[in-house]
């Protein structure tokens, strides 16, 4: 079930009154919503409820042992099996045929044949994203840090259908105490939610589909036959499509969110106003960079271990966090050049802790279009689906500059800069707007979001495009 | 937002000195909100929202979309109108239709109409199923490209020579477009990358793949207007083509009043979908073109693969019928592994397995696309004369 659809504002208006109405009364509430997240996901396939359900059986049951168990042998034993279990389940899903093709591949370079058979396995819906809040819960209370909840909550939180399939990555110390005690339903923050659900359609279904079918999907599936300006202008297209993308949808579900009555963490900063990668970093996919950091860079010793380990545990969680988004080499790449330059800044400001900010002496727009460029220059692996299609990218840039450029045209280079300038935006304009929003009279705010809809539908193509960051 | 102070890395847990008691102890109250990206001086923040009920959130979630709905209806009613045959269509029709005629009467599709005129977009909730076909009288009329030029002349008793093969060079670039379903757009690419390579060759127009269309539901996406369009307004000599992935189910519109196809494989069916396969290589060759049609693959599902079959007899009988206007590409065995099966993974030319199919044990991968242009190429090497030209300039 995807959000911008009709499906999914019956099924939406549905479950809000009926998840206020059985609030008061957590014994109802939790089933109910525990039954609308697990519809929600069936949508997909009703097979994947399967692997929700027992994922969550799973790592409730290790958790909660983990937490009343004081060997300490134990303890490590219990976590590696749950961590075991969680990145089998991924593995499976996601890497098994990755893992077997580049083996098989491998093996044959060197003249072995491996009795190595690939499976066509479907990747079940957010498969990534909730594996890793399910990591959360088990290392928080490996930790310490959180105790376990009952299994009821528990299901709530991996399941609650705003963030299933494509976050944000919400910790248990975010959404389960919000969970345990019912939501104020006299207080809800409704001027934010329709301020974020309406920029948010607008930037998927306007910007990011308008981007993709104008521009970019024709230009990297044939670099060679595209000029240098048209392969620029994609390259930047693509970085304001996958922005434009990603952060709408989360942007939709903090807002559905918060019609509930729940408060999920801020997943975008404007990240393309950042000074530099490490900048980036605290303002892209924010909720996935603090897990990487979290539970991957400090358990590796972060910085704490002197130089050298430090470069290596940045590249280690670059690369685990470029293969992440997907199983091929392409990503890893991605997330290597990342590393790299998060190494360099380190490098270049030669402190342990490197400050997000410019080299001293540069001026901040300098910084900032040196940021924006590397970053583009990454997505190019990113977004190509082989590292000769990357190279066709890059060398194409260089190669054919005063050749016609029909695709460039006014609506594409308006779109971007649509998407790049709304990140310069004062932060002050949109909580003035949702301020002025939130005094209308109920007509008058339905009016504007029924107007806002109507643009959003006009502009936009006609169907629904999935979200990129489902296939993640 | 650059001197701000770093935040704290979250002190890790000393294990060895963890108690009972500590492990017993309630959670920790949930934390602050995150800091903001920058330090705000005191009213920096904007005005305050004011705070609303759960109640006022779901009035204005109905009146929205009750708002939105009937100012969108006539798009709303084209949605219903598109949706797939079964009860949720029917329903949708039944409350979109009149939603629609009550909005044109109150003028309140004005809004959505002056918004659509504004971007040239008037028109696009207009509902078009009208297939325009040409007459299937197609035995007399012959594109020029598949016409050698010989056959004009006696041809000579004794020793017949094969027809002279329309010649193609850089001065005079075969032109190539591809059409058809999100099934065409990842072979279309590597076709558009192949013929690049040929200075005697030249994609005109974009690949034009369009998601979820076929030729069963002119109402979707009427190709056959699109492909009328497009042959006058790019003169292209071969158009590639790929559908039918869209087109196994028993139900399809623009059929002449009174008609029926009946269910999916159907007698009625098959002739109708002929008909419509058939008219649209009748379209390509009276523009002087050549159609390649690409068959569909077995795909992941047998009974999906099934379904494929009928759609691909259909197709490659009509391509028969056309010898030298129309040509038919079989994917269904270039994509078998092994045992004859659907294959996810194929071995490339030095044994290496490449990803061929995508995820979704439909479409195509890069490499599956790769393929499939390999053999276009081909076939377009059999009927048209595309390296004559180097002979000449080397002489």
């Amino acid at each position: 079930m995807l959000f911008p659809t009709a499906t999914f504002a019956i099924f939406f208006l549905i479950v809000l009154p009926l998840s206020w109405l059985t609030m008061p009364w957590p014994h109802r509430w939790r089933p109910f919503i525990i039954a609308a997240s697990y519809v929600f996901y069936s949508w997909w396939d009703w097979r994947f409820v399967l692997l929700l359900a027992g994922c969550t059986i799973w790592n409730q049951v290790l958790a909660v042992r983990i937490w009343r168990t004081t060997d300490r042998a134990r303890r490590k034993g219990l976590l590696f099996l749950a961590l075991a279990g969680n990145l089998g389940l991924l593995g499976y899903f996601k890497y098994y045929d990755f893992f077997v093709s580049s083996t098989d591949n491998m093996a044959a370079i060197v003249g072995y044949d491996l009795p190595l058979s690939l499976k066509a396995i479907v990747l079940p819906v957010g498969i990534s994203f909730f594996t890793f809040m399910a990591i959360s819960y088990v290392v928080d209370a490996y930790r310490g840090e959180f105790e376990p909840t009952t299994l009821e909550k528990f299901a709530v939180y991996l399941s609650f259908f705003p963030h299933l399939v494509a976050g944000p990555i919400v910790r248990p110390s975010e959404l389960i105490p919000q969970i345990e005690k019912p939501r104020d339903p006299r207080r809800v923050d409704t001027s934010r939610a329709f301020y974020l659900i309406a920029t948010g359609l607008f930037k998927k279904v306007v910007i990011a589909n308008y981007l993709a079918s104008s521009i970019v999907d024709q230009v990297f599936a044939a670099p060679g036959q595209h000029s240098s300006l048209e392969i620029l202008i994609a390259v930047y297209a693509y970085a304001v499509q996958i922005y434009a993308d990603f952060s709408g949808y989360t942007d939709i579900a903090i807002g559905i969110a918060l019609l509930l009555g729940f408060s999920f963490p801020q997943n975008f900063d404007s990240p393309y106003a950042a000074v530099s990668v490490q900048d980036f970093w605290r303002r892209w996919h924010m909720t996935l960079s603090r897990w990487l950091r979290d539970y991957v860079y400090i358990p590796l010793g972060g910085n704490r271990r002197g130089t050298v380990l430090t470069y290596r545990n940045l590249m280690l969680t670059m690369l685990i966090g470029g293969l992440w988004h997907g199983a091929a080499w392409t990503f890893v790449v991605w997330g290597g050049l990342h590393g790299v330059a998060l190494a360099g800044e380190r490098w270049w400001h030669g402190r342990s802790v490197a400050p997000a900010r410019p080299p001293a002496g540069w001026p901040r727009w300098r910084a900032r279009i040196l940021t924006f460029h590397f970053v583009c220059f990454a997505w190019i692996f990113f977004r190509s689906d082989s590292f000769g299609s990357a190279w066709d990218m890059i060398e194409g840039l260089f190669t054919g500059w005063g050749e016609p450029s029909p695709l460039v045209t006014s609506g594409v280079l308006l779109a971007i800069a649509v998407g790049i300038g709304s990140q310069y935006l004062p932060a002050r304009l949109p909580r003035v707007v949702m301020a002025r929003f939130s005094r209308l009279p109920v007509l008058a705010q339905a009016t504007v979001l029924a107007l806002a809809l109507m643009v959003t539908s006009v502009l936009g193509p006609e169907g629904v495009a999935p979200f990129i960051y489902f296939q993640f | 937002m650059a001197d701000r102070p770093l935040p704290q890395l979250p002190p890790l847990p000393d294990e060895e000195t963890r108690t009972l008691e500590q492990a017993a102890a309630p959670a920790d109250p949930p934390p602050e909100p995150p800091p903001r990206r920058r330090a705000r001086p005191e009213g920096d923040d904007g005005p305050p929202r004011k705070l609303a009920s759960a109640g006022h959130a779901l009035v204005v979630c109905v009146l929205a979309l009750a708002i939105g709905l009937v100012l969108n209806a006539p798009g709303a009613h084209k949605n219903a109108y598109n949706k797939p045959a079964g009860w949720q269509r029917d329903v949708a029709l039944a409350l979109t239709g009149p939603l629609a005629g009550v909005s044109h009467a109150l003028l309140l599709d004005r809004p959505r109409a002056g918004v659509q005129t504004a971007v040239g977009r008037s028109g696009n909730d207009d509902i078009d199923t009208d297939l325009g076909l040409p007459p299937t009288s197609v035995a007399t009329t012959t594109p020029a490209t598949t016409v050698p030029r010989a056959t004009t002349k006696k041809p000579r008793a004794a020793t017949p020579t094969p027809p002279k093969k329309p010649a193609f060079s850089p001065k005079r670039k075969l032109r190539i477009w591809i059409a058809g379903d999100s099934l065409v757009i990842t072979p279309g690419y590597a076709i558009v990358r192949a013929a690049g390579s040929s200075p005697a060759m030249e994609p005109v127009g974009t690949v034009d793949g369009r998601v979820a269309t076929g030729l069963t539901r002119p109402d979707v996406f009427n190709w056959f207007d699109e492909i009328r369009h497009q042959v006058k307004e790019l003169h292209p000599k071969v158009v590639v083509l790929a559908f039918g992935g869209n087109d196994d189910k028993g139900y399809m519109t623009g059929l002449p009043d009174g008609m029926s196809v009946g269910d999916f494989g159907s007698w009625a069916w098959r002739k109708e979908y002929g008909r419509r396969v058939g008219g649209i290589m009748d379209t390509i060759n009276r523009a002087g073109a050549l159609a390649i049609w690409i068959g569909l693959p077995q795909t992941s599902s047998q009974d999906q693969t099934a379904r494929f079959d009928v759609v691909n007899a259909v197709a490659e009988k009509q391509a028969r019928k056309r010898p030298g206007r129309a040509a038919y590409i079989d994917t269904y065995t270039m994509f078998a592994g092994d045992d004859g099966g659907f294959a996810q993974y194929l071995p490339d030319g030095s044994g290496r397995l490449e990803k061929v199919r995508a995820d979704d044990g439909v479409h195509f991968e890069r490499a599956g696309g790769d393929m499939i242009a390999r053999i276009v190429l081909k076939e377009l090497n059999k009927v048209f004369d595309l390296t004559s030209w180097r002979k000449k300039q080397t002489a």
